[in-house]
Formats: structure tokens, sequence, C-alpha cells
């Protein structure tokens, strides 16, 4: 596969058997595809059969779509380098070939599998994608007809065929879309959440967790971890967990946080829960959730100070600073 | 698997080194219960720390020593429960409603020492 890279092609490395796994493409899922298609064995004598037709119309089909692709501005921008248009059609030429080659099995989903991530890698839409498909299926249905001027119906069985193993591919290749771009969701909320709960140590034996952004019951679950682990780590006695970051507060999100103050308590530690805005408290009591357990002071700063002093800080202005 | 219990001072120390069976930790609750009798105790610190996991009983087991202990006289303080443990608790609904807590064995004995009648 090729791809347009700063200017340069760059040839992908072959078959990415990673992907396939990683997709949940298995010999039974393809089973299961192919017979809710209804793609059985005639559709597979009927595409061996036009093999060597296809071998004859291969170039001046493949001629006519990269014609049409060209005429368009939202697909010729990724042919812009001639190097890579010649590229692109030997691959396009192989692609079609392979469709009238028989064996359908988990090496060809492999292929179709990989085409689709390189169309998702260059950004090509799935409307380009489906449209410039619709118009391949167009030029051959043309051939089809031309070449069984006699047995129209016999050109028409043949398309079906050729219909079913086109819609299994456009199956795989939009899979690969939607998994690329679920993978890069994932990925990303990952490095929201790594970014976006530290525990910081502001005294001896006293820890802040400012909160920022959605808690949902993985998050909570993993700053509950985070917390406990520092309250170990720094022998943590007084914890102070700021909201004031938080979107949004319900009965969930206000249960998770129950649920932490007293996973710290059970490891010896008391939480300060602060930052609690006058909106998020009024929903709170208006749900009836019931923070009766939870220690909350108004700001981040009241929280501090009550912290310190069950730690026995006191903290004195010092007369000899500046005024 | 018995548990060893210390006296020190006015306080009893049962340091849980292993995995317990149930029969172990009954034995332990009836023991801590006769001990602060004979000894006049006044804390007991109960040292959880070497168990990666808690059942349902164990912790119910606990709860049941910090409130018989206390009809007897001694406050009962619950030490180094690990943060795995802790969670586990909270999402199982048995987060020992209350027992005192604290981080270790010297944390727990500093509280003794400062509740009101201590030597």
């Amino acid at each position: 596969m090729a791809t347009l890279v700063n200017g340069q092609v760059r040839v992908e490395s072959q078959l990415d058997a990673t992907l396939l796994q990683a997709m949940g493409m298995t010999e039974e899922e393809l089973a299961h595809r192919k017979e809710f298609l209804q793609f059985d064995q005639p559709d597979e004598q009927n595409l061996a059969s036009i093999s060597d037709l296809a071998e004859s119309y291969a170039d001046p089909v493949i001629d006519a779509f990269y014609r049409h692709l060209l005429s368009h501005p939202e697909s010729r921008r990724f042919f812009e380098d001639s190097r890579v248009l010649e590229h692109v059609k030997r691959m396009q030429r192989r692609y079609f070939l392979r469709l009238t080659q028989g064996h359908y099995d988990m090496a060809y989903v492999q292929d179709r599998l990989n085409i689709g991530a390189v169309h998702e890698r260059i950004g090509l839409p799935i409307k380009t994608y489906l449209g410039a498909y619709a118009f391949y299926l167009r030029l051959v249905a043309q051939r089809l007809s031309e070449a069984f001027q006699a047995k129209p119906e016999r050109a028409m069985e043949i398309f079906l065929s050729l219909k079913k193993l086109v819609y299994l591919d456009m199956g795989l290749a939009i899979d690969t879309y939607m998994f690329s771009r679920e993978r890069t969701i994932g990925l990303q909320q990952e490095a929201i959440r790594e970014l976006s709960t530290p525990v910081l140590q502001v005294r001896d034996r006293l820890l802040i967790l400012p909160i920022i952004g959605v808690i949902d019951s993985s998050r909570a679950r993993q700053l509950t971890v985070q917390l406990l682990q520092a309250i170990r780590v720094n022998r943590a006695k007084v914890v102070v967990i700021d909201i004031t970051g938080v979107a949004a507060v319900d009965s969930r999100v206000a249960n998770h946080l129950v649920q932490t103050v007293e996973a710290t308590r059970l490891m010896g530690a008391t939480s300060i829960v602060t930052g609690l805005s006058s909106e998020v408290a009024q929903t709170l009591v208006t749900l009836g959730v019931d923070l009766g357990k939870v220690f909350t002071v108004g700001d981040l700063q009241g929280g501090i100070e009550e912290a310190e002093r069950l730690l026995g800080f006191r903290v004195v202005a010092d007369d000899s600073g500046p005024a | 698997m018995s548990v060893p219990i210390l006296k020190q001072g006015p306080n009893l120390i049962a340091s849980i080194q292993s995995a317990l069976s149930d029969e172990d930790l009954i034995r332990l609750r009836d023991n801590l219960a006769a001990q602060v009798g004979q000894y006049r105790s006044k804390g007991v610190v109960v040292d959880v720390s070497p168990l990666d996991v808690m059942d349902s009983f164990a912790i119910r087991t606990l709860r049941d020593i910090a409130h018989t202990t206390k009809l007897r006289g001694a406050h009962t303080i619950v030490v180094g429960i690990q943060p795995e443990v802790a969670f586990a608790m909270v999402q199982l609904g048995l987060a020992l409603e209350g027992v005192a807590t604290a981080l270790d064995l010297e944390e727990a004995l500093s509280t003794l020492g400062a509740l009101p009648g201590a030597a």
C-alpha cells in the first residue's frame, strides 16, 4: 500500500496480522458475514468464470475509474503526486483482479482490511470511498452486459455475485474506519485520564486531589486507587478532594465521591471535600443525595486550613515580611 | 494459623500474619474479647496489612471485634488495610461502619495514647 506523507511515497508493510486479531475477525466471523450476504459456492463459480474477462478489461476500467476520480476535487487531492497515482493504479489493478480469483478466505479479508486502513490513514472520507465504488460497479456492469449480450440473465447473475462480494469488501473497509477511530478515541480518553488526576502533597501528611472533568465509574475507580496508593506512600493523614473542576455532579458522581471518601477512611485518612458550588449543592439536595458522611468545606483554601488544623499546623503571618 | 496477640502497656495488638480461615477469625474474636477483660486493656489494634483479600466474613468479624471490645471497655482500631482491599470493601458496601481505622500500628498507638484515660 502507498500513502503520501510529506510529499514522499511511503510503501506500507504488507499484511498486518494484529489488525485482524484486534478487530475480532475470525474464520467464524467471516463465515457469518458470507452467510448473511448469502455468498456461497455458485457465487464463487460465477466470479471465477469471468476471471479471464476481468483480466482483459481491467486496464480500461481502471483508467476510466481514475479519470472519474481525478475530475473531482474531493478525490483528486489524494492523487496529486504522479508517482502515487501510478502506484495506486497498480494496486487497484491487483485489487480488481483479486475480486474474481476465488479463495475468499482470511488472507483475502486481511488484504481488504489493510486497504481500509490505508484509506482511513490518508483521510479518504467514507462518502468518497462509497461514491467511487458505485462508479466502479457501474463500469463493470457495462462491461458485463457488453460481454454477455446474448445472455443478459447470465450477466445479471454474475453481477449480483460480484455485488455480494463487493458489499463484503465494503463492510470490511468501513469496519477498519470505525476501528481506527475507536482506537484513537480510546487512546485519547486514556491520555486525558492520566493527565487529569494528580495527587499532590502540600504539607507533611496532607494530600490534595484536584478533580477536573467528568467522573465516570472507570475514572472514579482509577483516581480512588491512585489516591489510596498515595496515602500509603506519603503516609497521609488528611486528604483534600477538590471538585471545583468537575463539570457536573449528579447522584452517580456523588456516590463515587462517597465511596472514595469511605475508602480513604479505611486507610486511616480523613477526607475533606471542597469546591461544591452553590448549583452543585442545590442539585445534590434536590436529588436527595446523602453526603452526611462526607466532610465538606466551601473552597479549597478553607479545606486546606481545616486540614492544617486537623494536623496541628498553625500558619502565622511573618511580621518582617513584605507588607 | 492462629493470630498472636501481644500486650503492650494498656493495649493489645493482634498482628495477622497470613490469610485466615473462618475458624481462625472466630478464635481471634473470642481471644480478644477474653483478653481485654483479663488485662483490663484500654485499646486494641488489629493489623491486617498482610491481607490482600478480605471476604465479607472477615470484614464482619472485624466489625464484631470492634463492637465486642467496645462493650468490654476497649477502643479498637483496624490498621493497614491495603488500597485494593479498601476499594473492594467500599464497592461491596462493607465499609466497616463505626470502626476506627488508621494507616499503621504507629498511627494507631499514638491515637490510643491520646484518648482520655490513657496511661
